[in-house]
């Protein structure tokens, strides 16, 4: 009625209609605009989004959760570790949240959870934390009332030679490190039938990366590794291994000196907005039942002070399954609780960070016969894993009839195939077949 | 009185006949009610027969297609061990790769 009223007066004989028509003209596109930014800027659920922070965080006052939940579709050819490697999450974490998925070769378009929330251990928040249960490497830094957090995944030391616990520092830095290698593992290697050098310089057989933080335990290093899928094993020798990337971006902003703890937390308990969350991990079997009698007295004082209940029933079924993601375990009211634990959808990236490319087939090279099997997924997954190797091995599967090839290559010459079998043999006791096309 | 004892003796013989004659009659009735009855004790028996036949029939039909069950219910569960026994496998295949996996992800 304003708006016919207004349009019904000549325009320039009145400032005042003016100066309203222009404030609607401006104030509709205005509009519209907003909805964009909202809808860009939110991620709400039904709205897949392209990005999602997994490395650095803002750590609110009286919070220890960061991150968020989210879920991904998966792709014809996908693996796994491809994505956990994309999204900075170690095998664990994929595989703890998502059980019963083949890590190998899953099913193609299933939407699988990504968890990308953590809580932060129960230690100080100053320089490096370590979570050994939880394989996870924290950098705190204070910048005035600012705390923020950069977290990536790792790999540990394995049962036979697990990463030493307690206090310590960076005593020294090194881009390009030279790998000496210790007598244990040279031990270790001659018996396998593969000897190896006394050091190992720099390059794409060196399997500290391109970069290493040496620790004041002597011998004890966090570095990168020439073999991407062991992040989220148990599987050194008692160093920390990050990705390449990861730990170019943790060597850039880690000054000689700074103070590093490692722990072994496998449940931990945190809050945000209010609400108590619970993480747990399958703890290590020689850690015991230490750690949950303290995480559940901690809940207990947790419930009692705030006099709000917590679900119980919830925090059973957390525990059992460990599937190492925080879950808010507040007794939900309105749904509140139920909101906090939505994940958001990314949409899948055009390519998947540091997926190994597979070479296209030529003639006139050299092959090698990995394995011959009656079981398709058996051969996919044989493939998968031979091209996960670091270096990495490129293989595909050649199926005819009921028999399914897993050749490597393709080499450009015999010695290049001689290695690759070779390898094959001592890494994973295949015995293969060397060929010329 | 030979009049009279011979008029007797013919009404004697008359009421004997009247009453042989209604024997007979009912005689006939009787045997077409037996008729009658076997007629339909026959179709009785015949339709006894039939249901027996039919029951039997039934029955046959029913203890082929318990069998059918039964066989079925076997394969099912045949179908069930093996398929079992092959996510069993394929769990014991998928372990090893992983072990094998874990293993080459050492230095």
């Amino acid at each position: 009625m304003i708006l016919k009223r207004i349009l019904a007066l000549p325009l320039l004989s009145n400032r005042f209609h003016f100066t309203i028509l222009l404030l609607i003209v401006l104030f509709v596109p205005g509009c519209a605009d907003m909805r964009g930014y909202l809808a860009k800027s939110l991620p709400l659920p039904g709205y897949p989004v392209d990005a999602i922070e997994r490395n650095d965080f803002v750590v609110t006052e009286g919070d220890d959760v960061i991150g968020r939940l989210a879920t991904i579709r998966l792709e014809r050819g996908d693996t796994l570790p491809d994505i956990a490697r994309h999204f900075s999450l170690g095998i664990n974490d994929i595989r703890a949240a998502n059980p019963g998925v083949d890590i190998w070769v899953p099913d193609a378009l299933k939407r699988i959870l990504l968890p990308l929330t953590f809580i932060l251990p129960d230690t100080r928040r100053n320089g490096i934390v370590i979570n050994l249960a939880t394989m996870r490497i924290f950098y705190f830094k204070r910048n005035g009332m600012l705390l923020s957090v950069s977290t990536y995944p790792v790999g540990v030391g394995s049962e036979d030679r697990p990463t030493p616990m307690g206090e310590m520092f960076v005593a020294r830095k090194k881009h390009r490190p030279t790998w000496y290698v210790p007598a244990s593992i040279a031990a270790d290697h001659r018996k396998k039938g593969d000897p190896l050098p006394s050091k190992v310089p720099p390059g794409p057989l060196n399997p500290l990366g391109e970069y290493a933080l040496y620790l004041s335990e002597p011998s004890y290093l966090i570095h990168g590794t020439n073999k991407p899928a062991s992040i989220g094993l148990r599987a050194t020798n008692g160093c920390i291994r990050l990705y390449p990337e990861d730990i170019e971006r943790l060597f850039k902003k880690t000054p000689v000196k700074t103070p590093v703890l490692i722990v072994n937390q496998p449940y931990l308990v945190g809050r945000r907005d209010g609400i108590v969350y619970l993480e747990a991990h399958t703890p290590f079997v020689e850690s015991g039942t230490a750690n949950w009698k303290k995480v559940y007295g901690k809940l207990k004082h947790i419930e009692a002070q705030s006099k709000s209940p917590l679900d119980w029933k919830k925090v059973k079924a957390v525990v059992l399954e460990a599937r190492g993601i925080p879950v808010p375990v507040s007794a939900d009211r309105d749904g509140i609780v139920t909101a906090a634990a939505q994940p958001v959808r990314i949409r899948h990236p055009d390519r998947l960070y540091g997926q190994p490319e597979l070479p296209a087939f030529k003639t006139d090279a050299w092959y090698v016969l990995a394995a011959s099997l009656r079981d398709k997924p058996d051969a996919q997954r044989l493939a998968a894993i031979i091209n996960h190797q670091g270096p990495p091995i490129p293989a595909r599967v050649l199926s005819e009839g009921d028999r399914h090839r897993v050749l490597a290559g393709p080499f450009d010459n015999q010695p290049a195939a001689e290695e690759a079998a070779r390898r094959l043999k001592i890494d994973l006791e295949l015995d293969a077949v060397l060929f010329e096309t | 009185m030979k009049k009279m004892i011979l008029g007797l003796c013919m009404t004697t013989v008359l009421a004997i006949g009247i009453g042989g004659c209604a024997t007979q009659k009912d005689l006939e009735a009787v045997q077409a009610r037996e008729k009658a009855i076997a007629a339909q004790a026959d179709q009785a028996a015949q339709d006894a027969e039939n249901a027996k036949m039919a029951a039997d029939e039934a029955i046959a039909k029913a203890n082929e297609a318990l069998a059918r069950a039964e066989e079925a219910e076997q394969r099912a569960n045949e179908r069930e061990r093996i398929a079992a026994e092959k996510e069993k496998m394929a769990e014991e295949k998928a372990k090893a790769a992983d072990e094998m996996f874990k293993k080459s992800m050492k230095k």
